[in-house]
């Protein structure tokens, strides 16, 4: 469990890293909190020349409130998500999901930046993000920019990120009065991720479903939107059945992944099955009827 | 690991089978060549670098056509060894005029050893998937870039 | 023992615990000598393939690289890996310590690299270029003894290494009488063992003593050394084994590995220590595997229940070749099929089929808990075709205490026992006639709670030597220092047991001490008499006996002294709180100080009475120990995702006396986590290919806390005739007993689905598939009667 040798930089700044990061090309790897690209180094799959770890850099592990949004560094671990009272008071979403993820080790060192940075089609938070449509920012030397989460995830492990950039903050709302969201996972017995992974938000207005989003992670290579799910329910009103019928479109058209655990076809229906778990959870909370 | 699926190629049949035959064409589909060279009557000496995100290996080995059967079909075979274990792939590809343009089929069975198999067997099928993508996007890009008359 | 006790049978703390808790213990991976080397292995990444040719050059002239040597370099010097298991017509080829020409699974040692430091060495692994010719993987165990089949190894042309048949009873008449033939498929998939601790070595050799000293994270320091020396060709007397503390090892250090000879060899030839440790990924492929057969059953029975006899044909996946005890394991499920039942005929067969995976052995139970997981799951599928309570079937069935001891028809004689009362209590404490009610409340709301039954015998206390490759009894010195001060020193090797504390507990009650003033020393070939090690649950029944006599030994000798000092007769003396009193006059006693000062000043002895006081025992049992009890589990399945909830356990257990019930209850507990896992969690995944695809812990699924009830433990108390602490053994109870009783449950859980057997693990997906496929599809709320009519009509078809 040696990895190949390699060069270890630890920027303390953000300015340092992308220069690094530039000087380094895609002979480098940004180390987060390392919960996956440290074992992977371990068993020589990667082999990077040059490991730029954030840890050390300042001012990117913050949580805070700015024009009715959330802004989240990048090197915020989860546990600091899982415990954060203006998470829990205003985004509860983001606290469930990152309670949901590991164990108190993995917790208290792997990273929300790393995470999403690293895409593993089985990752919690991704779903989560997704159903918050988070905003996420990336750096480079040449600049900013911020794209939705809805086209941050293009393939297994696979991000907009471009080479020179470094995700630093992820925004996500303050869910008002009415809106309410929740996170259902079925975990994978060994590893603990994702077999699937349903978060879903839902906003009532007048007793109907206003505003409805539902990412899915661990379903395919990558976390979706289930477009299909949301359009089913958009503008009608919340009932056992129809939350129920609208989960039986989580995964249609998805190409679902089979491993060990869950066959492709099992998967899509565990996605129908936490879909509507999800969405039911999150009505309720929407409508104050259960924590 | 089974493998199969199809492509339809905008090029004629004789092209299509120039590339796959033609180690320097085949060369340029082959997703992380870094060496292909002959080795003997349809054997070349291959050296490729996968890589996904992070994860990456370098297998050296062999590629070999066989049972060529012009312009129609052949077989394929891949195989390396690199430090993460070996990768083994073996395929039949058929390939039919369709209006002028060529579909091709390609059905296979792919075998990793080592530690990809032991550690990544959550995401092999979709790697694998990728990687053939990569080679026939590669193949359409290079007929593309060749047609008309080059 | 029935007079009252101060220290045995009471629930005293692990003297052990301390440095384990506060990272004091030192494993091998903690020793660090002068100019130690590092050494890893290259291994196979192909289960089947002629070995081309090893281009060693490049990684002998890395930096820091000191050798690199393949089989051609250890040629005639390194003898075959050992087997002690001896069965008629046993076939296939020694294992060579490195792969000689042919790899025969994945993770086979090609070549050994030798380097000055840990990172050095692992740079230096990656450059050995093995040129592999692949051939086509004997995988499943059925084809591989099929015709036409790759051959692993040519003197067994057909992959079968052995074929064991037991026939006991008229099995024909039996099946004759039967007024039903019940037949299932029953797998006991493969396992991997996952001690916390992976095996390690550190092989040091003086050149000017010429003494060899191995340190090696084993269960069996004596045996190592006996075998290390052959395989070696090294003087025995001049061979040392020490185990450190050893983190766990459920039977995968039952073995003398390929490694620990290559170690060790690596010492004499380098003149330099060299050390090994596995990493978790060798550990998977390396390191024996448990489990993994294939049961087939036919039994007939009476309209009533009665068992009349049962067949039984076992394919036992025994890997690539054979380590230490490869071929008994799956003989052991042979002797205990009949379980604890009366079963008049029996008819055994056995096929041994040689793989291309890992070799697999004695995992914690070896043999038991399959023949165990076999009879009981027969039970219920007895019960469930004759739709009776499956109490009730294992009641009719069970031998009546005044049967014991009872011979089965499988050769074995079990001491004693009380089914009937293991099985009452167990039913009485988990409430059972009121759990079935509630079970059949929540099926008419779609909830489906499943009670499974589980009441096993299982054979402990490895010994006697008749019925032992090795040896069946075990050693035990008994000093008692000059300053009062006790050492013993067993034979035994615990690794996690907790023998430190009861040894101690019986050394501080017998001689009138405190646990305290009693030190356990093991696991030191140089310092312990020759002993056979700890495995089959015999470190108490055996070991334990052993220390126990050598205490008596002493405290006679000390109150023959103390009675030659008092004028008193040393029959009527009694040792109490460091002093030895006289029963017959008042409060007269002296210390037990003075009486072993006079041992050791030697002035004061009986006439003709040796100094010093020292005692040793080699006991021998006459028979094994038979521990049995009853198990019942309560599960809930989750209809629509077909998750398995572990809702309450309640184990009874009969481990005859008990030395410490803290240490039963640990045992107790951590045997049914071990059993959860095979159960509902582990499974070694080979593909077509033989590559092990559940290769590390991303995918290999252990249990874990939150998967897991309250397990509450109960004891009954049989006490065993055999030795005379009248203990069975309880180290493997849990894994043996729980098994069953957690699939049974699944099944009985999905009995409304027509399900009559599930196999292991219960993986949701597997469950969901049996709940949702059901032919005919019903609907989730059919009260519970129809549900059982519509059962019976499809079993009837």
């Amino acid at each position: 469990m040696i990895p190949a040798p390699f060069e270890y930089h630890a920027p303390k700044s953000l300015e340092e890293a992308l220069r690094l990061l530039d000087r380094h090309g895609d002979e480098a790897k940004l180390l987060a909190g390392g919960h996956s690209l440290l074992p992977m180094m371990k068993l020589r799959l990667a082999a990077p020349r040059f490991v730029i770890d954030l840890g050390r850099l300042k001012g990117l592990d913050y949580i805070r409130e700015e024009q009715g949004m959330i802004a989240i560094g990048a090197m915020t671990t989860h546990a600091e998500i899982e415990n954060s009272s203006l998470l829990r008071a205003k985004c509860p979403l983001l606290s469930e999901t990152a309670a949901a993820i590991g164990d108190v080790q993995v917790r208290n060192r792997g990273t929300l930046g790393g995470s999403l940075a690293h895409a593993d089609p089985a990752a919690d938070y991704p779903a989560s993000i997704l159903a918050l449509e988070a905003q996420m920012t990336m750096n480079s030397s040449m600049g900013v920019r911020a794209v939705d989460a809805a086209e941050f995830f293009l393939d297994m492990l696979t991000t907009q990120l471009r080479p020179g950039e470094i995700l630093t903050e992820i925004r996500v709302p303050a869910l008002g009065k009415g809106t309410g969201a929740a996170y259902c996972k079925l975990s994978q017995p060994a590893s603990g991720y994702a077999v699937v992974g349903v978060a879903a938000r839902v906003t009532l207005a007048a007793g109907k479903l206003a505003q409805i989003a539902v990412g899915v992670t661990g379903v395919g290579p990558k976390a979706y939107r289930a477009v299909n799910v949301e359009d089913a329910l958009r503008g009608k009103k919340a009932s056992e059945k129809l939350l129920a019928e609208a989960a039986r479109h989580a995964a249609r058209g998805v190409e679902a992944l089979a491993d060990l655990h869950a066959s492709a076809g099992y998967r899509s229906e565990m996605a129908a099955v936490f879909t509507r778990r999800a969405l039911e959870r999150a009505v309720a909370r929407a409508a104050g009827t259960k924590a | 690991m089974k493998v199969q699926g199809q492509i339809l190629l905008a090029a004629a049949r004789g092209q299509v089978w120039d590339l796959l035959t033609d180690p320097a064409k085949l060369a340029k589909c082959l997703p992380g060549c870094e060496k292909l060279e002959a080795a003997g009557p349809d054997r070349y000496k291959v050296s490729v670098k996968f890589a996904l995100a992070a994860i990456s290996g370098s297998y050296s080995g062999a590629v070999e056509l066989s049972e060529k059967k012009q312009p129609e079909s052949l077989r394929i075979m891949l195989e390396g060894k690199g430090t993460p274990g070996f990768m083994k792939g073996e395929g039949r590809i058929r390939l039919t005029e369709k209006q002028g343009q060529t579909e091709l089929r390609y059905e296979g069975e792919a075998q990793v050893g080592g530690m990809i198999a032991a550690v990544g067997q959550r995401m092999i099928d979709v790697a694998a998937r990728r990687i053939i993508q990569q080679f026939f996007d590669a193949a359409a890009a290079q007929l593309r870039s060749s047609v008309p008359g080059a | 023992m029935a007079t009252a006790t101060k220290y045995i049978g009471k629930p005293l703390k692990r003297k052990e615990d301390p440095r384990l808790i506060h990272g004091l213990a030192h494993y091998v991976d903690d020793l660090v000598l002068a100019g130690m080397l590092h050494a890893g292995f290259v291994r196979s990444p192909h289960a089947h393939a002629l070995i081309k040719f090893v281009d060693t050059s490049k990684a002998q002239s890395a930096p820091g690289v000191v050798a690199v040597l393949t089989a051609e370099d250890v040629r005639g010097q390194i003898g075959a890996v050992p087997c002690a298991a001896v069965l008629p017509d046993m076939k296939a080829a020694p294992r060579p310590v490195l792969a000689t020409g042919r790899v025969r699974f994945v993770g086979e040692a090609v070549a050994v690299v030798i380097a000055s430091d840990r990172y050095a060495l692992r740079d230096a692994l990656d450059l050995v270029d093995v040129d592999y010719e692949s051939l086509t993987p004997v995988v499943d165990p059925e084809k591989a003894i099929s015709k036409g089949a790759p051959v692993l190894h040519e003197p067994s042309p057909d992959n079968v290494a052995y074929r064991w048949e037991l026939e006991g009873g008229d099995i024909k008449k039996a099946f004759k009488q039967a007024d039903k033939v019940i037949r299932q498929r029953i797998l006991n998939q493969r396992l991997v063992p996952v001690a916390m601790e992976p095996r390690g070595v550190l092989a040091e050799y003086k050149p000017g003593e010429k003494t060899l000293t191995v340190w090696s994270s084993t269960q069996i320091p004596h045996l190592l050394k006996t075998q290390l020396a052959a395989m070696l060709g090294a003087p025995e007397h001049s061979v040392r084994v020490i185990t450190p503390e050893v983190g766990g090892g459920f039977g995968s250090k039952l073995n003398v590995y390929p490694e620990e000879a290559v170690i060790a060899h690596l010492a004499m030839r380098l003149g330099r220590p060299v050390k090994w440790v596995e990493t978790r990924r060798e550990n998977f492929l390396c390191t024996i595997h448990g489990r993994d057969q294939i049961g087939d059953v036919e039994a007939a029975v009476t309209k009533d229940g009665v068992l009349l006899g049962v067949k039984w044909r076992i394919v036992a996946d025994l890997g690539a070749y054979y380590q230490l005890l490869t071929p008994l394991i799956p003989t052991l499920t042979g002797l205990m099929l009949a379980g604890c039942y009366k079963v008049p005929a029996i008819r055994i067969e056995i096929i041994g089929a040689l793989t291309n995976k890992m070799s697999t052995d004695a995992y914690r139970g070896a043999g038991r808990p399959e023949a165990t997981y076999y009879i009981e799951r027969l039970m219920d599928l007895i019960a469930a075709e004759l739709k009776k309570d499956p109490a009730e079937i294992r009641r009719k069935n069970f031998p009546q205490p005044k049967d014991f001891p009872y011979a089965t028809p499988t050769g074995v004689t079990y001491d004693s026992a009380n089914y009937q009362k293991s099985l009452d209590l167990a039913l009485q404490k988990s409430g059972y006639a009121k759990l079935r009610k509630e079970q059949a409340k929540l099926r008419k709301q779609g909830r489906y709670l499943g009670i499974g039954l589980s009441t096993y015998v299982e054979i402990c206390a490895m010994g006697p030597s008749s019925a032992m490759p090795a040896g069946g009894w075990e050693s035990a010195t008994v000093r008692v220092e000059p300053t009062g001060k006790v050492t013993i020193l067993t034979g035994a090797s615990p690794h996690g047991q907790g023998q430190e504390t009861s040894f101690a507990q019986m050394g501080a009650e017998i001689l009138g001490l405190t646990p305290d003033d009693v030190h356990v020393v093991h696991g030191d070939t140089a310092a312990v008499p020759y002993g056979i090690g700890t495995f089959g649950s015999r470190g108490t029944a055996v070991g334990g006996t052993a220390a126990y006599k050598s205490l008596i030994k002493l405290r006679d000798k000390l109150a023959q002294i103390a009675g030659h000092l008092m004028g008193e007769d040393p029959q009527k003396l009694v040792f109490g709180d460091g002093r030895i009193w006289s029963k017959s006059a008042g409060n007269k006693s002296i210390g037990l100080i003075e009486a072993i000062g006079a041992a050791y000043v030697a002035k004061t002895l009986p006439p003709g009475m040796e100094p010093g006081l020292d005692a040793t025992t080699f006991f021998e049992p006459s028979n094994f120990t038979f521990p049995f009890g009853a198990h019942v589990c309560v599960v809930e399945i989750d209809a629509e995702t077909g998750d398995v909830r572990l809702l309450k356990y309640v184990a009874v257990d009969d481990c005859g006396n008990v030395l410490n019930p803290l240490l039963v209850e640990g045992q107790v507990h951590g045997g049914i986590v071990q059993a959860v896992g095979q159960a509902m969690f582990e499974e070694a995944v080979y593909d077509e290919h033989g590559q092990l695809i559940t290769g590390e812990l991303m995918d290999y699924a252990l249990p874990r806390a939150g998967a897991l009830p309250w397990m509450e433990t109960h004891r009954t108390v049989t006490p065993s005739p055999v030795n005379p602490l009248g203990v069975k053994g309880v180290g493997e109870a849990g894994t043996i007993g729980a098994t069953p009783a957690i699939i049974n449950a699944v099944v009985d859980a999905l009995a409304p689905f027509g399900v009559r057997h599930v196999d292991m693990p219960a993986k949701r997906e597997r469950i969901w598939k049996l709940m949702h496929e059901a032919p005919p599809r019903r609907a989730p709320r059919a009260p519970a009667k129809a549900a059982a009519r519509r059962q019976a009509g499809r079993r009837a078809k």
